[in-house]
């Protein structure tokens, strides 16, 4: 077939995607103009078809998936405005919640505190200082059911940052889901269960990266059979970049760690299109607009082609790299904490541009502590004057075709390669990250970067530049101390009051499973029903486990 | 000599140690020993690795907002293993306001985000040498330029009611000044001789009012070295003759938000 019969090929299967697509989904208004009157087409696309056009880029939900992974992209929806939030009590989170739905987001986005996140209860020595810090502190499903009092979870989607004990959050979300009458499959959301990256970047694991690897292929397998619609894994190249990566590294380090959980989880036995259609990324944007967007496109190519042409996916939607993207926190600066703003809106555009399917803007004073409820709410603005102000979003893939950022995708996508080779070449991720080689790389490019900063090299507007003599201190989001002993007596409470019997009986059958190959996922289901908490079923699996201590 | 060993710790359950790690290895660039203790390290373990290692400082780094809690509990707890002597450093993500609980509560110092990781290694240093500074004793005097001096006096003597101690010309300078006690500072009214002196031109471009602070201080030559290496905009790198045998030196304004502040050490009681 000659060139120019193919690409009116697969021009035509856009087209009929597209109408497929306007059924469900009009797009947003019946024609799309510039304040001139000028109309603005659905697509821009070369002149002349090529043969690195059909190959490289093709078009808006077709393979390789450069232009975006669906057809019309955000001229019928929007990207999903999913703030991250959570602090102190499940009242006070819920509170937060239902002010931002409030204020127009359409996801919720669950930041759980750091003993949720390590499995130890509120009481627990180990939390002491920690409760409520960096995010809401949930012990037991009742604490679940306080944080989405009120919010109907067959019409949000939720979003949590859980990781090594996502089994347990999750669990507790399906209970609640059942106590307000939505089942299972209706739910949709996220949990990140991306443990790989915790041992690179972010440090919030329990058990060593063998068993770890094992609860994350049984959420998978019992999510095909019980969440159809939920995704079972948000693989975060976030907090690579945040522990100082470059771009390249963040989407090569990312994507090798998505190899290893589709790795796992055929070698657990499910099929690569069992699974594969619910696995979902996790971006950074930093302030380097052009390169920014260009790894987005990079990235999504370099997925689609490894899961067709290595993994042998067949069902499309398994070749599709979907993806969140925050802000990032790292860019923002405590000095001159309205500057912030501005770097928030070059970064969100980055993503847009890039064609993200959901987004969160960081708040102006995240360098200093949680958001205050002012600054939450002009980060979410943000993110609405850029869709609805800006007409950024009235064609697909702006960006597209430009030499520049081709170039850098395509850039991007070798350099990207050559880290994958190197990984294999170490006996894939999780031997690359038991041996430290991703910790090393990344220590080394923030150690440099740090340097470049001190020598005035790069410049930081506020921080080594265009300093002030005198800050204004903004007022800060504080969380009230007493709220560690709130949450004990609460807590104590509910293990007082609830059947034990139950509790040991469910926990004997979750250390019996552990022990064997059988999927723990009901069992822990059974153990949040009846109450037992974060920090008891988390034991029974480092007991079983063991516990891992760091390289 | 001995290289200083620094304990650089990430106490709690913060998983983020990209500041420590590069305060760790900064450090380890200025010549010191560093050791890490890796993540989620209890106050008690803490404190024990810094006995265990022998090391002459230990540095905390926390991002979570639990360093009011947590890092008292380091202090407390050296004190527990008979280590009081080993002060506890530490930064990450912490406001302002904490800074003087944490200090009362026996913390050294908090280096906050935006801090050079040079500005560490120089106070770890200072601190090992003994060198740290101690803040100035005392105000020693409010200068303030004026057109003339006798024009100016009828405030400061028939309002404010001060008198006036001396008068006299510092050629050098072209100014001509009036010091009138106050307590146990003094204002000294600075009045230009010549074009070519400073006030002159201070006036011209500001007007009259306040032109520097003068702050008394103890061996302002070590203190102007110190600030030297710290990268602080000086006026002045070596005290000079000022006067009745005093030795003093301006800083740039720029060191101090567009205040002048003159450093001054009156000469020893022999």
């Amino acid at each position: 077939m000659n060139q120019s019969n193919n690409y009116q090929r697969i021009k035509d299967n856009w087209k009929h995607d597209v109408k497929k697509t306007e059924q469900r989904f009009p797009e947003r208004k019946q024609t799309f103009t510039t304040s001139s009157e000028l109309e603005i087409n659905r697509l821009y696309t070369p002149k002349e078809s090529s043969e690195t056009y059909t190959e490289e880029l093709g078009f808006p939900g077709q393979f390789p998936y450069t232009r975006g992974i669906q057809p019309t992209m955000y001229r019928s929806r929007y990207w999903t405005m999913r703030q991250y939030a959570g602090f102190g009590s499940a009242e006070e989170t819920n509170e937060r919640f239902r002010y931002l739905l409030a204020q127009g987001q359409t996801g919720l986005s669950v930041a759980f505190d750091l003993p949720t996140q390590i499995g130890y209860d509120s009481d627990d020595p180990m939390a002491e200082g920690e409760v409520g810090k960096v995010g809401v502190a949930i012990d037991t499903l009742l604490d679940m059911e306080r944080l989405f009092d009120q919010i109907p979870l067959d019409k949000v989607s939720t979003s949590m940052t859980i990781n090594a004990p996502a089994s347990i959050l999750l669990a507790m979300y399906i209970a609640v889901g059942e106590k307000q009458g939505v089942s299972p499959e209706k739910l949709t959301g996220t949990i990140q269960n991306d443990i790989l990256k915790e041992y690179i970047a972010r440090g919030t694991y329990i058990y060593p990266p063998k068993p770890s690897m094992r609860l994350i292929t049984d959420i998978f397998g019992y999510c095909h059979e019980q969440l159809p619609k939920f995704n079972t894994i948000s693989i975060s190249g976030y907090h690579i970049r945040e522990a100082g990566s470059t771009a390249v590294q963040e989407v090569a380090f990312t994507i090798a760690n998505g190899m290893a959980y589709v790795d796992a989880a055929i070698e657990s036995g499910l099929e690569v299109d069992q699974f594969a259609p619910r696995l979902a990324f996790f971006f950074n944007a930093h302030n380097q607009f052009f390169e920014e967007a260009a790894k987005f496109r990079a990235a999504r190519r370099i997925w689609a082609k490894i899961m067709k042409d290595h993994y042998k996916a067949e069902n499309p939607k398994s070749w599709k790299l979907r993806f969140h993207t925050q802000t990032g926190g790292s860019t923002l600066t405590a000095q001159q904490p309205d500057n912030n703003i501005v770097r928030v809106t070059v970064q969100a555009l980055s993503a847009v541009m890039g064609g993200t399917q959901s987004l969160h803007t960081n708040s102006r004073d995240e360098a200093l502590a949680l958001p205050t409820e002012d600054s939450a709410r002009i980060a979410l603005r943000t993110q609405q004057i850029i869709a609805q102000e800006s007409g950024v979003a009235d064609t697909i893939d702006p960006l597209g075709g430009s030499y520049y950022v081709e170039a850098l995708t395509d850039e991007i996508e070798e350099e990207v390669n050559k880290y994958l080779e190197r990984i294999k070449e170490l006996g894939g991720a999780v031997q690359a990250v038991e041996e430290g080689f991703m910790q090393r790389e990344i220590h080394q490019t923030a150690y440099e970067a740090q340097k470049r900063i001190e020598s005035n090299e790069d410049i930081v507007v506020g921080l080594n530049d265009y300093k002030l003599e005198e800050e204004v201190n903004p007022d800060l989001l504080r969380v009230d101390e007493a709220l560690e002993t709130d949450q004990i007596e609460k807590t104590e409470q509910v293990r007082n009051s609830r059947n034990q019997t139950e509790v040991d009986e469910c926990l004997k059958g979750l250390k019996q499973a552990a022990k064997t190959n059988e999927n723990v996922m009901p069992h822990i289901v059974a153990a949040v029903r009846v109450y037992a908490t974060v920090g008891e079923i988390a034991n029974v699996l480092r007991d079983e486990f063991g516990e891992y201590t760091g390289v | 000599m001995k290289p200083i060993r620094v304990l650089i710790a990430k106490p709690g359950l913060d998983g983020h140690d990209r500041g420590a790690l590069i305060i760790a290895q900064a450090l380890r660039d200025h010549g010191m020993e560093v050791i890490y203790t890796g993540l989620r390290q209890s106050p008690i373990q803490i404190a024990r690795a810094a006995v265990q290692e022998d090391v002459d400082v230990v540095g905390l780094s926390s991002l979570s907002g639990a360093h009011n809690s947590l890092f008292p509990k380091v202090v407390a707890a050296l004190e527990k293993e008979g280590a009081s002597d080993i002060p506890v450093i530490g930064g990450g993500v912490i406001p302002a306001e904490d800074i003087p609980h944490l200090e009362e509560q026996g913390v050294k110092k908090i280096f906050t985000s935006g801090a050079p990781t040079d500005a560490t290694a120089i106070y770890i240093k200072q601190l090992m040498n003994q060198e740290t500074r101690t803040a100035p004793k005392k105000v020693s005097h409010i200068g303030i330029a004026v057109e003339n001096i006798e024009q100016s006096l009828a405030f400061y003597q028939h309002t404010l009611g001060l008198e006036v101690e001396a008068v006299e010309e510092v050629a050098s300078e072209q100014v001509r000044v009036a010091f009138l006690p106050i307590g146990d500072t003094r204002i000294e009214l600075l009045e230009p001789l010549s074009d070519e002196s400073s006030i002159r031109k201070f006036i011209a471009k500001k007007g009259e009012g306040i032109h520097h602070i003068a702050l008394e201080v103890d061996d302002i030559a070590k203190r102007l070295e110190q600030y030297q290496v710290e990268g602080v905009p000086l006026i002045h790198k070596e005290p000079k003759q000022g006067a009745h045998n005093s030795q003093i030196a301006f800083l740039h304004p720029k060191a101090a938000g567009g205040v002048l502040y003159e450093l001054t050490e009156p000469k020893g009681e022999q």
